[in-house]
């Protein structure tokens, strides 16, 4: 079979044969590598319960409990920085803003800004929207006159300003039909972008991102960097490395089998996430799959080069523990890497978790296709090469320090 | 004449300011039992762990089973067993769960495999220990077990490495017995131990390794008989007459004898036939012959005498620990 495979070679019949026996040496390595990972793992129940039901359930059941369960509102300008400039400074503009502060909709409005230094603001990241009222606002209210009230956007948002224009607009019934709302759009180029915020969308699919990134990462280094290390203080790195396998059949095994885990851990995050939390994904399963995938391959590439450098368990575990600490801090988990500067854009740049995290919101949450993500599917790509090009070669060269 | 099994040309490993292994030139013949006999530290280990292709020598070069160690590892690999202290099984899963594993790695048909891993297990009377998890087993078992591991592809050269350390008395000893038949089946075989007794027993030949060097490589007889031309025969023979024992006072490589009717004492310069020689004297001149003993210089006065004194000894094992 695998002999024909290879008759496009221009060499001897010698050489391919050759080539199909190595290959099917490989192969025939690498299932036997799955299968007794898989047997190992049968034989340790707490291992199962933990990395494939309490991880997966323990972090959805608990975000998705934390962000109010299903059926939450979720309003996508309640946490984006806006200013409040009151040009009328009497009660029924501070009666204004109290209504909009606790409207769910502006959960960020800024006051004390002058309306010059809001409008100059807008475009550095540091509000997103200025809203002005007018000087004799009380006045034409008490009168009945019409009354407008100026709301500048940061036109560099897609879909930003309908949003906030429509928050305003139901938090102003209370004032009366008089008051109009008229949005300026301010001109002139911008670098700053938010996705998911400039977006409306529902439920518990915004953790859901979170928490599939969270728990891909938090199981998969443990299974790979740990049972490495483990193998390797256990003695049963040495038996492989003894028999006559090859290192890669042993790097692609250990992979095979920790996908194999990971599509079972997305089937439950997004199954307990869509169906007890109410998530609405923008996108299919198959893109989640294929990215959770991807996240999941950076992380074994990753742990791989972290058992080559010789850490013990015990170093997984701290190891593990900065990794989703530092992913918590820049990967946009809890604030956005746009508004990250300095060092920590940098260091958010730089992580290529985050880009897996990024291209889950764009794909999820926005409902963009995954091949228009071209650069952070590259960027990701080319990462897990980079890890697993670079593990193959310390292991090979750590070789002594992990029998010994 | 046999072909060497193993052969090392200034084969050297050195961890960072420490040699291990310091130029070893050995030669190991196919089907024999060598052992490696040396305290903890001495290198023996390191050895075993650069001829099976764990690690990497710093220098030298070494054919293993025919095999460039260097250019074919993988070549090497196939054809060895190893038993190690750092080489064990997977303790979730069974014997059998383990040899299956193996017995894929190595390629072996699956008829084949089932086959061996049946033998074996019978071989070593696993029967219901079989079914049971690797980290259920005793001490005496899980030696088994990674015995059966490393027979399971029938290499040609088996690395064992500090075996016995931790079994009980009649453990060790059926061990050692069925090395020897193993060897006795064509297998050779490289026992590493600092147990000075075991080598003697077994081994076809030993190699005395200390501070990394291979110092004295011989037969356990030829190793004794290099540290002293004397030894004391005791023979069991009752009622023995002057004229009889005027008889044995005569051959050239006595020096004296005493007799305390049955035991008579011969002091005499080592020589393994001169036993042969006095029982056929004794015979002829109709005396009867219950028992006969020769007390050489032991296998551990040897190994004192060769690595400098028990002084030395001491100094060496002091630095090793150190260095650790």
């Amino acid at each position: 079979m695998l002999r024909n495979e290879f008759e496009w070679i221009p060499y001897s019949g010698e050489l391919k044969a050759l080539l199909a026996m190595s290959v099917r040496k490989f192969l025939s390595d690498v299932q036997a590598v799955v299968i007794n990972e898989f047997r190992v793992l049968r034989r340790n129940r707490t291992a199962i319960v933990i990395s494939l039901v309490i991880i997966p359930l323990f972090f959805t059941a608990s975000l998705g409990g934390a962000s109010g369960g299903a059926g939450t509102r979720f309003s996508a300008t309640a946490n984006i920085p806006m200013a409040f400039v009151d040009n009328d400074l009497t009660s029924a503009s501070g009666r204004l803003y109290e209504t909009l502060a606790s409207s769910g909709d502006f959960d960020s409005l800024i006051q004390g800004y002058r309306e010059e230094n809001a409008v100059a603001t807008l475009g550095t990241g540091r509000i997103y929207a200025a809203i002005i009222v007018p000087t004799g606002f009380q006045d034409a209210l008490a009168n009945s006159d019409a009354t407008r009230i100026v709301v500048y956007v940061d036109d560099s948002v897609n879909g930003l300003d309908n949003e906030i224009l429509s928050g305003l607009r139901n938090s102003l019934q209370d004032f009366g039909s008089d008051v109009e709302v008229q949005a300026v759009r301010r001109t002139g180029p911008s670098q700053i972008e938010i996705i998911q915020k400039g977006v409306a969308f529902s439920g518990f699919a915004f953790g859901l991102t979170i928490i599939l990134g969270l728990v891909i990462i938090f199981a998969t280094f443990y299974e790979i960097a740990g049972g490495m290390s483990r193998e390797s203080e256990e003695g049963t790195y040495a038996r492989l490395l003894l028999s006559p396998t090859s290192l890669g059949a042993i790097m692609v095994g250990k992979t095979v089998y920790d996908l194999i885990l990971n599509v079972i851990r997305t089937f439950v995050v997004v199954g307990l996430a869509v169906y007890a939390y109410g998530a609405r994904p923008n996108t299919d399963f198959g893109t989640i799959l294929t990215l959770s995938l991807l996240m999941a391959l950076l992380t074994i590439g990753f742990g791989f080069l972290i058992s080559a450098v010789g850490a013990g368990v015990r170093a997984v575990i701290i190891i593990e523990f900065f990794l989703v600490l530092f992913l918590f801090a820049f990967s946009g988990f809890i604030i956005d890497r746009e508004l990250l500067t300095g060092i920590s854009s940098a260091i958010s740049y730089s992580l290529p978790w985050a880009y897996g995290i990024e291209m889950l919101r764009r794909t999820l949450l926005v409902g963009q296709s995954l091949l228009s993500l071209t650069s952070q599917l590259l960027f990701v790509v080319v990462s897990i090469a980079a890890f697993y090009g670079l593990s193959y070669f310390l292991l090979r060269l750590s070789r002594e320090r992990l029998v010994i | 004449m046999p072909e060497n099994a193993i052969t090392t040309r200034g084969l050297t490993k050195v961890f960072g300011h420490f040699t291990a292994v310091d130029g070893l030139n050995l030669d190991v013949r196919e089907g024999e039992l060598f052992g490696l006999l040396g305290p903890n530290g001495a290198g023996k280990t390191t050895t075993v762990r650069m001829l099976c292709t764990l690690i990497e020598p710093t220098r030298g070069t070494a054919i293993v089973a025919g095999h460039d160690l260097l250019r074919e590892p993988a070549k090497v690999r196939r054809q060895i067993g190893v038993v190690s202290e750092g080489v064990m099984l997977y303790k979730e899963l069974t014997i059998q769960e383990n040899l299956q594993f193996l017995s894929k790695l190595y390629n072996l048909p699956k008829r084949d495999a089932e086959n061996r891993i049946r033998d074996l297990l019978e071989m070593f009377k696993f029967e219901e220990k079989a079914k049971r998890p690797v980290s259920a087993l005793s001490s005496g078992w899980m030696k088994k077990a990674l015995i059966s591991a490393a027979l399971l592809h029938s290499p040609k050269i088996l690395f064992l490495d500090e075996v016995t350390s931790g079994l009980d008395p009649q453990s060790a000893k059926a061990l050692q017995d069925f090395t020897r038949d193993l060897c006795n089946r064509g297998v050779t075989v490289v026992w590493t131990t600092h147990y000075m007794t075991e080598p003697e027993k077994i081994c076809d030949r030993i190699g005395i390794v200390f501070a990394g060097r291979l110092i004295q490589v011989g037969s356990p007889n030829e190793l004794r008989s290099k540290v002293s031309e004397m030894s004391v025969m005791e023979v069991q023979t009752p009622g023995l007459s002057l004229q009889q024992i005027e008889r044995i006072r005569t051959l050239a490589e006595v020096c004296n004898v005493s007799y305390n009717d049955p035991v008579l004492l011969i002091t005499c310069v080592h020589d393994v036939e001169l036993a042969e020689r006095v029982t056929k004297i004794l015979l002829s001149e109709g005396a009867r012959i219950r028992s006969i003993n020769t007390k050489g210089p032991t296998l551990e006065e040897a190994f004192i005498k060769f690595t400098g004194g028990e002084e030395e000894i001491d100094r060496f094992l002091e630095k090793s620990r150190a260095q650790k």
